[in-house]
Formats: structure tokens, sequence, C-alpha cells
């Protein structure tokens, strides 16, 4: 118990660390709850009245975030407390009354007059951290449609509607885990959330699967001077870098069990020692990670653990693919070129445009619109379309042997399922193009007899397996 | 009992609620607190244990002039 409310009180200071400051007004007369307001409230900018008359003058003085109202003020008071609730919605400020008159006739009374919350004294400890969040996640309710115009482009209803409920919760430390094919906006859709999540950190991102097991280590854990060869200076890692901020691990699927079990632990407790150091360091920030994997097949392959999934998935946006969402494709366009020359397709070109599959994603079409501002034309050809998504398929290897399926049916499956599918797929095709006749099947596909029977075996127990293409 | 003993009562608990909240905030707050500040906590926590008994005592006193 002593542990659970040592650790409630941190994370009640580590939200007021954690938020932007805000101005708050506290209108209390009994100095010992003053002082609990002032101890919990630590961080924000806090004025105290109180009396009602003291309590007025202040709140026309200033513009407050929040006003915590107690009703009764003074012993002989008739709840005059309640007479400052319309005056702090009038201003647009966020009412919370905090008292020990909690009779239903009170709080329906305060509920009336205008007050946003309503909560009895003796559990501040709990209920301000609470309160704050909720006040941020209220103020934070983005203008959705800014950010699907700046930040993030989509028309697709979906899409849209998951990042908005994703931005409630921005506000919150719940962490968020993003999936969806490469280049579909993952990393750029975690910028956004730290950006609503008035997090005074940083926005600290690593991809997990650009380093070895033991770099990644020291990465975000940091290393002390001389920790292992090549350790010539002290480094901060990223999880002291991400103190108070964002942690986004990009392709969080990749780290091994071990830096997972050692990830998680500094995950539940706030510490960890650096590579090679023996002072232990505090971090405190939100998670936030992606893959293009299927995390139901990396917890069932035993890739990841089921207790390492459950700390970082609090809330999940699964983005689709661009072929999903075709009618992002020309506000894409439009964006990526605000700033620069300005271009125009005729309705061929914009019909190539929406015809393509984009198995790239906002990189590929990034590297599209990139090569078309580097060229001539002001209005777009179809002519000029095809070719450079035929250069992009050719510089990407997107037009290589294995299509953007095929990868993630490998992914999904294992790549031994893959290749068997694949040979499958072959072979089938073949015999049946030879009309059944094993021999020709064997010499035009250069194999041996062992490995047309095996495929034939699996094709015959099942028949009706769809190729992957 | 009449109308203006029972609004004392009301108020006499309303008041030991609301103060035994706070006292018990405190008390819980001493434990995460510096010297400075727990001799600050203790002294407005000893301030209200006070008020209450001066509370209790004020209605004692109102019953006994009856």
């Amino acid at each position: 118990m002593k542990n659970m409310s040592v650790q409630m009180n941190r994370s009640l200071m580590l939200c007021s660390a954690l938020m932007a400051k805000l101005t708050i007004l506290v209108v209390e007369d009994d100095p010992l709850a003053r002082k609990i307001m002032e101890t919990h409230l630590g961080g924000h900018s806090v004025e105290f009245a109180a009396d009602k008359a003291s309590a007025l003058e202040k709140l026309a003085a200033r513009n407050h975030d929040l006003c915590f109202i107690d009703l009764k003020l003074g012993r002989n008071d008739e709840c005059s407390g309640l007479q400052l609730i319309p005056v702090a919605a009038s201003k647009g400020v966020y009412s919370v009354v905090m008292s020990g008159h909690d009779s239903e006739n009170y709080i329906e009374r305060a509920y009336e007059l205008g007050c946003n919350d309503f909560f009895s004294k003796g559990n501040e400890e709990e209920n301000i951290g609470s309160i704050l969040e909720r006040f941020l996640r209220k103020r934070g309710q983005v203008k959705v449609d800014e950010v699907f115009v700046e930040s993030f482009v989509t028309e697709d209803p979906s899409t849209r509607a998951t990042i908005a409920e994703a931005l409630n919760y921005a506000p919150s430390s719940l962490p968020v885990l993003l999936l969806g094919p490469s280049g579909t906006g993952k990393t750029t859709l975690a910028k956004v959330i730290h950006d609503h999540s008035n997090r005074s950190g940083e926005f600290v991102a690593i991809n997990c699967a650009a380093y070895s097991e033991d770099l990644l280590e020291a990465e975000l854990f940091g290393y002390r001077k001389g920790a292992f060869t090549g350790a010539s200076d002290n480094r901060r890692g990223r999880l002291l870098q991400a103190n108070g901020g964002t942690l986004f691990l990009d392709e969080v699927g990749s780290m091994s069990l071990k830096m997972q079990t050692k990830l998680l632990k500094a995950i539940e407790e706030g510490t960890f020692y650096p590579l090679g150091a023996d002072k232990l360091e505090t971090s405190h920030f939100r998670i936030i990670s992606a893959t293009l994997e299927d995390i139901r097949s990396l917890i069932n392959s035993n890739r990841m653990r089921f207790d390492f999934f459950q700390r970082i998935h609090g809330f999940t946006v699964q983005l689709k693919p661009l072929a999903h969402r075709k009618c992002d494709l020309l506000p894409l366009i439009s964006f990526l070129t605000r700033a620069q020359k300005r271009l125009a397709f005729t309705p061929d070109a914009k019909a190539e445009i929406l015809r393509h599959d984009w198995p790239g994603n906002i990189r590929e079409l990034r590297k599209f619109v990139d090569l078309l501002l580097a060229g001539d034309e002001g209005c777009v050809s179809v002519e000029t379309v095809s070719r450079l998504l035929k250069t992009i398929r050719v510089e990407d290897g997107t037009d290589s042997f294995a299509t953007e399926a095929q990868f993630r049916f490998a992914l999904s499956q294992g790549l031994n399922e893959a290749v068997d599918r694949f040979i499958d797929t072959i072979i089938k095709r073949a015999v049946t193009q030879n009309y059944g006749r094993k021999a020709k099947t064997l010499a035009d596909l250069k194999i041996s007899t062992r490995l047309l029977y095996s495929s034939l075996r699996r094709i015959g127990r099942h028949p009706r397996q769809e190729p992957v293409s | 009992m009449s109308a203006g003993k029972a609004g004392d009562l009301d108020s006499l608990i309303h008041d030991i609620n609301s103060k035994s909240a706070s006292l018990k905030t405190a008390a819980r707050l001493l434990q995460k607190s510096p010297h400075a500040e727990m001799r600050e906590l203790l002294a407005l926590m000893e301030q209200q244990a006070k008020s209450i008994v001066e509370e209790i005592q004020a209605l004692e006193a109102s019953l006994n002039r009856k």
C-alpha cells in the first residue's frame, strides 16, 4: 500500500512536471487544505483566495486555466463558493469543486451552475492528477481538421476517425502502438501524437532494426567511458533523452527478447543503469511503438514477449496502405508541393496516379513528387507519370522479384511457408499449361522430380490455396 | 432539536468531515516531505485539530446553555 501511495504521488508530481505550466486559482479558506493543494500542484502557477471577494478579484484580474473551489468558505459561510462557479464558467475557466459538502443536492447544484468536475475532499493525491489530465484532454481536443490538413494529410474517413481517437489520448501517458506497412506515416503520426501530448520533453526516435542487439542496448541505455571497446566517452542514452517526453520505438518487432526484457524493466521501474555505470538513472517517458509486422504473429512465434506487448500497447492505430485510401493521393501531392512549384495533371495523368498501387506508400509518393518537381512540366501528362513510376520501381526494386504482398506473407507465416507457396504456384501453373505433362514441367522449370512431387502433394492437400502475388 | 441547533450540528459534521480529510491527506504527505515542509505541515495539522476541538466545545457550550 505504501509503495502504491508513493508511486501515485510520484506519478502526480510527474504529471505536473510533464505538463505545460498551467495557471490555477485555488479558492480555499482552510490553511491546511491550501497547503495540500500547493504541494500537489507544484510546477504550475498557483494563486490562492480564502474568500469569495478575493476570489472574484483574482478571477477578474487574470485568465486562469483552472479554478479549484471549496464550497464553504469560512465558519458561518453559506456555501458562497457556489456563486463563483458561474463567474469562472463565463470566463471559460475549467472549474473544479473540491468540497466536504458532497451531498447529491450540492453536486447537482454545482453542475447546474456550470462546474466541470466535482470531487470530495480527501483524495487529492489521486484526484488532482486525473483532473489535470482530463482538463488537458478536453483542451487538447484538437481542431482535428487542422491535423489532417497540416500534419497528417488524409481524407479517408476511417483513418481520420482512428487518428482523432488517438489524439484524444495524446495528453495521457497511455502507450500507443502504430501498425501499418512501410511508408504509411507511422513516424509522422507518432510526432503528431507527441506534439499534442503537452509533454515538455523531447520526441526521441530510434529504429530498432537499424542496430545489432549490443548497439541497440548502448543506444537506448547510454554508456560510460570504457564500458566496452570503442566507448571512448560517456554517452547519454535515448531513454534519458526522452525523459519527460516521448520515446518512439520504430520497428519494435525486430527487438530481441533479451532487449525486450531489459527495456520492460526500465519502462516499469523508470530506472536503469547505463552500460558500465554504477549510478542508477531515472527517466519517465511515454512510449509510442511501431511495426509493419503482424503483432499476433510476433507473439505466437515467440518473437515478442506478451508482457512486453502489454506494456507497449494501450491504444492501437492501424494505418492503411495508400492503395486502400486512394482518395488521399491527390491531396497528398498537393500537400507535398505546397511550398514549391504547383502542379496540374491532365485527366489521364490523374487516372494513372489513381490506378497505381503505390506499394512504397507515402515514401514512394514523395519520391514521385521530387522527380516531378525536378522536371519541366507544370501540367503533368500521363506519359510523364508512367515514366516516373517505372523509374521509381526500378530504383527501389519495388518491381523486384518479391512483391509487397509476398513480403508481408513471409513476415506473417515465415519464409519457409512463403517459399513453399511460391513453388506450388509456379508448379501448378506450369503443370496446367503443359496439360498435366510432368516430364515437360520438369524440363521447363529445371527442377528435380522430388521437388515436383512434394509440391504436387502439398497442392493435393490444399487444392484451393490461393497464390500470393 | 431546534432548527438553529440542527444547523450548528450540520455545520459541525461538515467541518469535521472536511478537516479530517485534510488531516489524513496531510499525514500521508508527511512521509514524502523534507524536514522544513514537515514542520510546516505539522503546525498546520495542529491548528486544524485545535479548530475541530474548538468547534466541538462551542457546540457543547451551546447545548449546556439550554
